[in-house]
Order: structure tokens, then C-alpha cells, then sequence
């Protein structure tokens, strides 16, 4: 969930009002954010938000947006969008995406903002809502990145192509020194964390001005002239890279909202694209590209359970900055600028709810009548559990994930059959336990302190490989029990598995365990129930116990419950 | 100090009752007195002692003469002096080595007893060399003799009731050690004399009050029952406050029965369990759920995936189709979809479940209209392992499907869940997010312990997400935060600690 810091002077002046901390608290959920801490002592509003498929609201203007116009209904108007018909004056900037970069990173388009000199707090709040849309939304600069130039350096057109990252060089953000795109990516910290984005291919973006004048190496670092802002600038160009058009000018859409109701003028630019896309070759941006929703009354009244009039759902969405209009059976809603997420009526539902105001929805039971059942393993295992418990034994539960050390190697087993994990945080915790026997173990090596006997068991999930099963694995519900003391021996586990069976109606025959490491050879067997292997039992390795670190003599026994039952 | 007087053992009451206040008590007094054997009176002493019923007055050292078998012998039988020379009165004069002979008696001990008897003219070596009488038996010998029989009377002699003629006697007939061969061992003994404290005058009124006597019954024996003895007197009380002896039973696990009450509330509501394997692939638990296979929390930073084999290898139709075209443009969903082109290869990928909605997804292509269902399932969450977070845990999740359940309905489960489960005092709804589910509701409640916390997210699943897997209706999505309270109600604040290996820590462990 992304979460920003606000200054509090910041926030109450796109706010309009101050407001108390139990007020934000109350008033929050309606943009589905979080008061996560007010830090007094330096003036900083946490806010966290939960809604990762609304972009707009990760910023302070974009939450102090939603809250307004929930309490006013007064949805903003932003008059610097163009639209097909409608192209918003340029004067001459503008952006030339150039084809080299098609296939690589293939757009490039940007906006000027002018007319508020940045203070500290301004260009740290820009700079975290530009950092939130490119690491959240834009899964961390791989499909948005964005740059903000000091415009006044700048001479329109800016020219966006993929260029020879071996021959192109600039003195990049932060450095001194002239470097080549590909030495950036070796030597700067944004282009060890960002350049692999690029990297694997022959040309790498790379944005410059009609001078020649480095503007920035997308999505890695901008140049130290025109890229570096400073408090004090007033005067900006941003500008946006991607592979994906929608987001690129959903992005632009948010970022110049936000500058607007910061105070700055935002300024048109020309995009000139090297590709066709849905909105043709030039556009003027920020351009509004969003399309009409709609959703059914019905559609409506069936998921609220709530028979809401057509006028109560266009002042619900109003409040929720949407205008809407009602005609026969069907809202249709005109997307806000900055919004993008009205896949299917239902959105527009849930917005109707929020705006409406969840509390004057009456909770209601739901009135069909259904049996409740639990799982036929679970039914199993509790009788399994019941006699075991009789028999004295203590009832534990382990964690799936462990280590190889412990599951295989402390076990003497090959480990053939284990399920392991491709990329695990830690080698703790590499591999599904395809055994309960080792969990057990490992409660024996860390017990030596309890008083003996120590009679423990599991009922729980196990994992092994298994060809025939379309994953390729078998999840089993495995019932493992372990009994250590001064002279526990064969005779006493095969008299618990005679007890267990003979109360859960078992017939069942043992075999030779045959080489099985972790039991004395000739001293465990294998149990057989219809004529298959259901589990096996005997006296604990020393070899075992020795690389466990105990020293008491055990049994133990392991049983595949799913089998079992059958 | 406060004596329960029913925890006393008879040996310490008999003595209470036998003594009283200012009386020397001494072992030897309660050896004759009561009967009680050494081991005994120094186990009365010292509980009672313990208690501050007695105070040592006095501890004196003394010396005392032990008569041994050899000495027990010798006085009935003889000293040698002795009976060399009622040999030689009744016999005449003999040898040395023939009196010895005659007499059994080692050649040594014959000639350090003439040597005595000849010093003192008791004896004399004659002409022949041979032993004669010459005069009366010596005071000496006369003095050992009765020595012996005083010690033969008392079994020993102490050092204190000798005169000086008698000590000097008794000294070459004594051993401090190996003195098996010597008619007397010399031994170093300490007196202890005990009084009566003012707290054992207290106690044994007590026991006088209570009317015990030390003679009571003990343990009831099946010879009591069957002869009828235990007719004959008074079963001994027994402190009903007396330590405890500890058991270790047979029991089950703390948290697993707090889950098991969870699925029995949960069946009672009319939900019916599912389960299903902790190996899922990329399609059931991200794609059913209409999240873009782009989506951030799909990351490989996010998920667990499997090694080996890395793809399942197919996913069920209609489902994998309808799906992907769900997400390509919303196919019959009336959604627009997510407008990328589906990847038929990622989706196969096996990953560990992440969430328990995806066994609700599952559920879905074989559910019943009106149905409800539940999981308490694990799940692996790519996370660091702290207090807060386990490598895996489990997730407690449900549908209600129906024809025409509604937002109305999903709060009035809310509540049903906040009052019955987690014995919520009150209830508040805020709006959430979840990629599966719009609306989306979270619930908050007010614990009487916790205060407010979150309990749970929920919603209606999207058309995304039911059409596809075949269902047309109305679902109601759920989830439950179950281990904040499990951890509350098992006195925890580490959720490592649920899943703890250490065999004490689970077998002391209870809920509230």
C-alpha cells in the first residue's frame, strides 16, 4: 500500500480548512486512505492508501481533492485538457518521439508548469508524488518514468530516441563527470538500480533538447543542467516515458492536476508520436483520453440492495467528482481527468456507495438457508487427534517453509521427492517439508529441558513430488507422531499404530520398511492398508538423533491421512 | 507462623504430643519414649525443627565405648587372662603352647595375658617353662571384667561414667577403627537436646484441638476394605492445600483448538469447509482473481515460486479462456478488461498460494446456488520473518453465494462475524480495496480488549471473477483476521510463537 508524508501546510491549503486529527480519521475512508500518524514536532501528516488502482489519490493534492469534494460536491474543473476536438494552444512546445525508440521504450510525452516559485516543502512533495506514480504505478520505473526539467533551459522541440549508449554521453544528475549512457548504468547509484530496465537492448532511450542539450537518459537519471531542480525554479518541463500510452497519460493527467491545484499554470505540449496509436500521431497533452461509463439503475439496486432514485445516484457520484447523468435505466458517467479505473458498472457502484454514504446502508442477513460441513479431513483428523491425545501425546503445529539442512540432510534422506523454492528470501526457509518427521525432530532438539517423555504429534499439510498430478505435486495431510525416552523401542510404536488403528477401524498389515535412513535397519515397517503403503514407523537412527543434536532414544511414525480415510 | 496441623506427619504429632514445654528432648528420650528409630527421631527433628516447633538448646560431644561382637563374645566366654588362669588352677602347670592349644587362643594373645598376670605375681614360669598359679587373679583383669559387664548390660559404656582405674583398663580393649578383632569400638557421638517453641506449644495444642493423635489411617489399603479394618479408627485429615505433584497430559495444541473453534462457529453459521493444496499456479491465484498479470503485488518479490516442476502442466477450460479473455477485454463480463495480452505461459507458472481467496476462486467452478463456504488454509507470503509476519500462516477466508445477496447482506455477515467471533461491542465499515472484489468493504470493530482493529476485509467479487469460473450470481467475499486474536486469546504477542517447536512452551500454553 503506497503511503506519503504531507506537510501539514501543504495539505490544509489544498484542503481549504484545517482540520483536527480525529476529523482525518472520520473523513479518510472516503478516499479509502489511512491516518497512519501525525509527526507534530516536524508538522508531517502520514497518510496511507489503500486503493492501488487509484493513482490520483497518492499524492496530497489528490487526497485533499477527494475530501473536498465530498464534503462540497463540487466537482473541479481543469481547463487545460485537450481532447480530439479540441486542442489547447501549445505555443511551440512540443515533444518528438523519435522511431528508434519503438520496441525499446516507445513513448515519450510531457507538459510545462509555470508560476509558483518551489520552496522546500513543495519540491519535496512534488518529488514523492512523482516517485509514488513511477514506483507504484509505474512498477518501479519499468513502465513510468519521469523526469522535471528546469523549462527556461530548455529549447523546444525535445527530441526522445534510442541512441548508442556507448557514444552518447552527458554529466548525469549528481556526478561531475561526462559519462556514456552505458558507463551510467555501471557507475551511477540510479543506474544500478534502474538501468537493467534497458540495458538488454543495442540503443537506450535518451532525451534531448533542439540545442543537442541533455534533458535526461530515461527511465535512469536526469542531466545535471536541465534536470536539476532547485528550490527557487518556477519554471518546469515534465515529462513522461513508457511503453504503455494510457498510463503514460494517465500519469501526466494526475501530475498536472495536482501542480494546478498547487497554484502553478500548467502549459500544453505537443506530442508527436513515431507510431499510430488510438488518439493518431499528434496530440496535444495533457489530453483527456478517457471514455464514457456506464452502469444499469439495476445493477445498481442489485449489489446495494438499496433502491436508490437516479437522482440520488448522480449527487452520490458528484460528491465523489464524477458528473453523471441519468437517461431511462442507464448512468453514464464522464471519467474525472485524473481517474482511470471504471472497468465495469461495478466501479461505478462502489463509488455510488462510498458517495452515498456506507453508513445509511442497513446491515441485512442474508436469508438462504445452507448446511454447514467440515471437510472429510478435517472430520478425520479430529478423531485421529481424540485418540492420540488419549494416548498421551501432546498436540503441536509447525511452520511449512524450512531449510534443507533440516528437512533433508539432518534426516539422511535424498531430498528427491522435496518441493523447493525457486527464489527463496532465505535458505531458512527454501523448501515445502515434505515430512512432519523433521518438525518433530527439530521440537526434540530444542526440548532437552522438558520433562520426559516427550510425546508429541502433528496433524498438517506436506508437500511431495508426484508426476502423475497436474502441478507435478502432492499436498498430503499427514499425520506425524514422535515418542522419545529411556527405553521407548519398536514394540511401543507398533503398539500405538495397533491402538490407533484398531480405533479407527483399520485392518491393516506391516511390511519390511526396507533402506530407510532415518529408521535402525530392521526396526521400523511400513503399514499397509488396501493394499498400498499408507505410512511407516519404527525406531529413530542414531545417525538421526546424532544430527539432530539428541540424545534420548525415540519412535516415531508418519501417516498419509488422505489415504487413510479411503 | 501458621501450621496447618493436618499437614503434619504422624511422627512429628506423636512427638508434639509427647512432650511439653521446657522438657529436654533428646533422641534418647523419644527412642525410649515412642518407640521411634533413629532415622526417625532425627526426621522429626529436623521437619520440625523446619517448622519452628523446636529450638536446639544444646549440643554436646562425648565419647562412648561400643561393645562389638569379639567383646560380646568375651564376656560370656572369658577374657583371656582369665581363662588361662582358671586353665591352670583346674589344670596344673602347662606350657604356653599347649595353653593356647587347649584353649583356642591365638599364641600373642597368650603371652600378652601371662605377661600381665605374671607382672602382678598372679603368675610364674617355673622351672620347666611351663605356667603356674603363684598368687590371686589380678585387680586388673578383675576390673575389665566388670567393664564388660556393665558394657554387656547397657551395649555400651560412655567415657564419662569410667573412673580413672577403669579407663586405663578399658584402653588396650579398644579401637577407634578396625576394631572388629577389639571387644570395644571408641566412637565420637553428639547429644542434641531440643525444646519446645512457644509456635510448637501453639501446634501442639492445635493437634490436641484437632484431636489427632498420629495413630490415624494413612493410606486406605485394599486390605483395609477388604477385612473391614478400616472400621477400627480415623483416616489421617490431609492438607487440602498441599503442593501439587505436576502431570503432563495428553492435550491438544492451544492454537489449533482456538481454529478448531472457529470452524465449528463457522459451520454453525451454515458454512461448509474447503481445502486444497498449498501448490497453486499463476492462473488460481492471480489471474481467477482478475489481477493483471503486471499486477504489483505479483511480483517476484511478493510470491514464492516452485523450482521444479516450474509450470503446471495445463489449466482446466473453459476456464483458462475465459478468463484470459476476461482480461484482454472482459469478455461476456460487460468489464472492458485490463486491455494487455494474457500470457498462456505465465499463467501455468506454479507459485506457493499466496491468499486464501484463491481456494474461494477454486470453489467457485464447483459451488452450489445458494452456497456458503469457508477455509482456514495456509499461506506463504514473500516476507521477512518477525513478530509480525511468518514465512507461513494461515488465512481464514469464505463466499456466500445467492441470487440476490447484496452490499445489505455482506454487512449484515460483517456483523454476524464481529459479534459471534470476535465478540465485537461495536461494528464500523469503511470502504476498501481489494483487485477482486468491488465493493469492498473492510470491517472494523471494537474489541473489549483491543480496542479497535481492523477484523477483516471483504466485498462483492467482481463479474471479472465470477463469470469466467461460471457462476452468474451474486458472490460475497470474505476474509478474517483470526491471528490477532488468537494471539490475544493465547496471551501472545509474537505470531512466531504459534507455530513454536519448544515441547514446555506448547504444553504449558492455554487459552482464555
Amino acid at each position: 500500500m503506497p503511503k506519503i508524508e504531507v506537510p501539514e501546510n501543504i495539505f490544509f491549503h489544498l484542503l481549504g480548512k484545517k482540520m483536527t486529527d480525529d476529523e482525518l480519521v472520520d473523513i479518510f475512508p472516503v478516499a479509502k486512505a489511512e491516518l497512519d500518524g501525525h509527526d507534530k514536532e516536524n508538522s508531517v501528516i502520514k497518510i496511507e492508501l489503500n486503493d492501488t488502482n487509484r493513482p490520483d489519490l497518492w499524492s496530497a493534492a489528490g487526497v485533499a481533492r477527494a475530501l473536498k469534494c465530498y464534503e462540497s460536491g463540487v466537482i473541479p474543473h481543469y481547463d487545460f485538457f485537450s481532447t480530439a476536438d479540441d486542442e489547447k494552444p501549445s505555443d511551440g512546445r512540443m515533444v518528438i518521439d523519435d522511431e528508434s525508440a519503438i520496441g525499446i521504450r516507445d513513448y515519450s510525452i510531457g507538459f510545462a508548469a509555470r508560476g509558483k516559485t518551489v520552496d522546500n516543502d513543495l519540491l519535496v512533495n512534488l518529488i514523492q508524488s512523482q516517485e509514488k506514480l513511477c514506483t507504484n504505478f509505474g512498477r518501479k520505473r519499468k513502465t513510468i518514468a519521469m523526469g522535471i526539467y528546469r523549462s527556461e533551459l530548455i529549447k523546444y522541440p525535445v527530441h526522445y530516441a534510442a541512441v548508442d549508449p556507448d557514444k552518447t554521453k552527458f554529466v548525469p544528475l549528481g556526478m561531475d563527470e561526462e559519462l556514456s549512457l552505458r558507463e551510467i548504468c555501471a557507475k551511477h547509484p540510479k543506474g544500478k538500480e534502474y538501468g537493467h530496465i534497458v540495458s538488454s537492448f543495442p540503443r537506450f532511450p535518451y532525451l534531448y533538447d533542439d540545442n543537442g542539450d541533455t534533458l535526461s537518459f530515461p527511465p535512469v537519471i536526469n542531466s545535471a543542467r536541465i534536470g536539476a531542480v532547485e528550490i527557487g525554479d518556477s519554471d518546469f518541463f515534465i515529462e513522461v516515458s513508457g511503453p504503455i500510452l494510457d498510463d503514460l497519460l494517465l500519469a501526466v493527467s494526475i501530475l498536472a492536476c495536482d501542480m494546478s491545484d498547487m497554484g502553478f499554470e500548467i502549459l500544453p505540449v505537443k506530442c508527436r508520436f513515431a507510431k499510430d496509436t488510438p488518439y493518431g500521431r499528434e496530440i496535444t497533452v495533457p489530453y483527456y483520453f478517457q471514455k464514457p461509463a456506464t452502469a444499469s439503475l439495476e445493477l445498481v439496486h442489485h449489489k446495494l440492495g438499496e433502491e436508490l432514485s437516479a437522482e440520488e445516484c448522480i449527487k452520490a457520484l458528484q460528491k465523489m467528482g464524477v458528473h453523471a447523468a441519468v437517461s431511462g435505466e442507464e448512468i453514464t458517467i464522464q471519467v474525472p481527468e485524473y481517474r482511470n479505473d471504471f472497468l465495469h458498472g461495478v466501479d461505478i457502484v462502489e463509488d455510488i456507495m462510498i458517495g452515498h454514504g456506507l453508513a445509511s446502508f442497513a446491515p441485512v442477513m442474508p436469508a438462504d438457508f445452507t448446511i454447514g460441513r467440515l471437510s472429510p479431513v478435517e472430520e478425520f483428523s479430529r478423531k485421529v487427534k481424540g485418540i492420540l491425545v488419549g494416548l498421551g501425546f501432546q498436540e503441536m503445529m509447525y511452520n511449512y517453509l524450512g531449510s534443507r539442512r533440516e528437512y533433508i540432510d539432518n534426516m539422511h534422506v535424498t531430498g528427491d521427492d522435496a518441493v523447493f523454492i525457486a527464489n527463496p528470501m532465505s535458505e531458512n526457509y527454501e523448501v515445502i517439508r515434505p515430512s512432519v518427521l523433521p518438525c518433530l525432530l527439530e521440537s526434540e532438539s530444542v526440548s532437552g529441558h522438558a520433562v520426559y517423555p516427550h510425546n508429541i504429534f502433528e496433524i498438517g499439510k506436506i508437500t511431495v513430488k508426484d508426476a502423475e498430478d497436474n502441478s507435478g505435486t502432492r499436498t498430503i495431510d499427514s499425520l506425524g507422531f514422535f515418542s522419545s525416552n529411556v527405553a521407548v523401542g519398536y514394540n511401543d510404536a507398533a503398539s500405538y499404530i495397533n491402538t490407533l488403528m484398531y480405533f479407527l477401524r483399520k485392518d491393516y498389515t506391516l511390511s519390511e520398511a526396507g533402506d530407510d535412513p532415518r529408521f535402525i535397519p530392521g526396526r521400523a515397517a511400513a503399514i499397509i492398508y488396501k493394499g498400498e503403503k499408507v505410512g511407516v514407523f519404527g525406531e529413530t537412527h542414531p545417525q538421526v538423533l546424532e544430527s539432530w543434536g539428541c540424545s534420548m532414544p525415540s519412535i516415531m511414525a508418519e501417516i498419509d491421512l488422505d489415504k487413510l480415510m479411503m | 507462623m501458621d501450621i496447618d496441623v493436618k499437614n503434619l506427619h504422624p511422627l512429628e504429632v506423636k512427638l508434639l504430643r509427647y512432650v511439653n514445654a521446657g522438657e529436654d528432648i533428646t533422641e534418647e528420650r523419644i527412642a525410649n519414649g515412642l518407640g521411634y528409630k533413629t532415622g526417625q527421631c532425627n526426621q522429626a527433628f529436623s521437619w520440625l525443627s523446619a517448622k519452628g516447633c523446636l529450638e536446639e538448646v544444646s549440643r554436646t560431644k562425648r565419647t562412648i565405648y561400643e561393645l562389638t561382637d569379639t567383646g560380646r563374645a568375651m564376656q560370656k566366654e572369658g577374657l583371656p587372662a582369665e581363662r588361662i588362669y582358671s586353665f591352670l588352677k583346674d589344670n596344673g602347670p602347662h606350657a604356653m603352647p599347649e595353653i593356647a592349644s587347649a584353649l583356642s587362643l591365638e599364641k600373642s594373645d597368650v603371652g600378652s595375658a601371662f605377661g600381665l598376670l605374671s607382672s602382678k605375681g598372679s603368675l610364674k614360669m617355673n622351672d620347666e617353662r611351663k605356667a603356674e598359679i603363684a598368687g590371686e587373679i589380678a585387680d586388673e583383669v578383675k576390673i575389665q571384667r566388670s567393664i564388660l559387664d556393665k558394657a554387656a548390660a547397657a551395649s555400651f559404656l560412655d567415657e564419662s561414667s569410667l573412673s580413672d582405674e577403669e579407663k586405663k583398663a578399658i584402653a588396650p580393649l579398644s579401637k577407634k577403627r578396625g576394631a572388629s578383632s577389639s571387644p570395644f569400638r571408641i566412637q565420637e557421638r553428639e547429644d542434641v537436646v531440643y525444646h519446645l517453641t512457644a509456635d510448637g506449644e501453639k501446634t501442639k495444642d492445635a493437634v490436641i484441638k484437632a484431636n489427632i493423635t498420629g495413630e490415624e489411617f494413612g493410606v486406605l489399603t485394599p486390605q483395609m476394605i477388604q477385612t473391614g479394618a478400616w472400621k477400627n479408627g480415623t483416616f489421617r485429615p490431609y492438607g487440602i492445600n498441599a503442593p501439587t505433584s505436576r502431570l503432563i497430559p495428553g492435550r491438544r495444541n492451544a492454537y489449533s483448538e482456538y481454529l478448531q473453534w472457529v470452524k465449528d462457529k463457522l459451520i454453525s453459521l451454515g458454512f461448509e469447509e474447503f481445502d486444497g493444496p498449498l501448490v497453486e499456479n499463476e492462473f488460481w491465484n492471480g489471474d481467477a482473481l482478475f489481477m493483471p498479470q503486471f499486477h504489483s503485488a505479483r511480483d517476484i518479490h511478493d510470491v514464492y515460486y516452485v523450482k521444479d516442476p516450474v509450470h503446471a502442466k495445463q489449466i482446466d477450460e473453459p476456464w483458462l479462456s475465459q478468463v484470459a479473455a476476461t482480461h484482454e477485454n472482459g469478455w461476456q463480463t460487460g468489464s472492458r478488461g485490463w486491455g494487455y495480452t494474457f500470457d498462456h505461459e505465465f499463467t501455468r507458472r506454479q507459485v506457493l498460494r499466496s491468499q486464501g481467496t484463491v481456494l474461494s476462486a477454486h470453489q467457485l467452478t464447483k459451488a452450489h446456488v445458494p452456497g456458503k463456504y469457508f477455509g482456514v488454509v495456509r499461506c506463504f507470503r514473500y516476507d521477512q520473518v518477525d513478530a509480525t509476519h511468518g514465512a507461513d500462516f494461515y488465512q481464514t477466508e469464505g463466499i456466500v453465494i445467492g441470487k440476490d445477496v447484496n452490499l445489505k447482506n455482506l454487512l449484515g455477515l460483517l456483523k454476524m462475524f464481529a459479534e459471534e467471533i470476535a465478540g465485537a461491542e461495536e461494528v464500523k465499515y469503511v470502504p476498501g480495496y481489494f483487485p477482486f472484489t468491488e465493493p469492498s468493504i473492510e470491517v472494523h470493530i471494537k474489541h473489549p480488549v483491543l480496542g479497535w482493529f481492523e477484523l477483516g476485509g471483504s466485498g462483492i467479487f467482481r463479474p471479472e471473477v465470477t463469470e469466467p469460473l461460471g457462476i452468474k450470481e451474486p458472490v460475497l467475499a470474505w476474509g478474517l483476521g483470526i491471528d490477532r486474536m488468537a494471539l490475544m486469546h493465547l496471551g501472545l504477542n509474537d505470531l512466531r510463537e504459534l507455530f513454536t517447536p519448544d515441547i514446555e512452551s506448547v504444553r504449558t500454553r492455554r487459552g482464555n
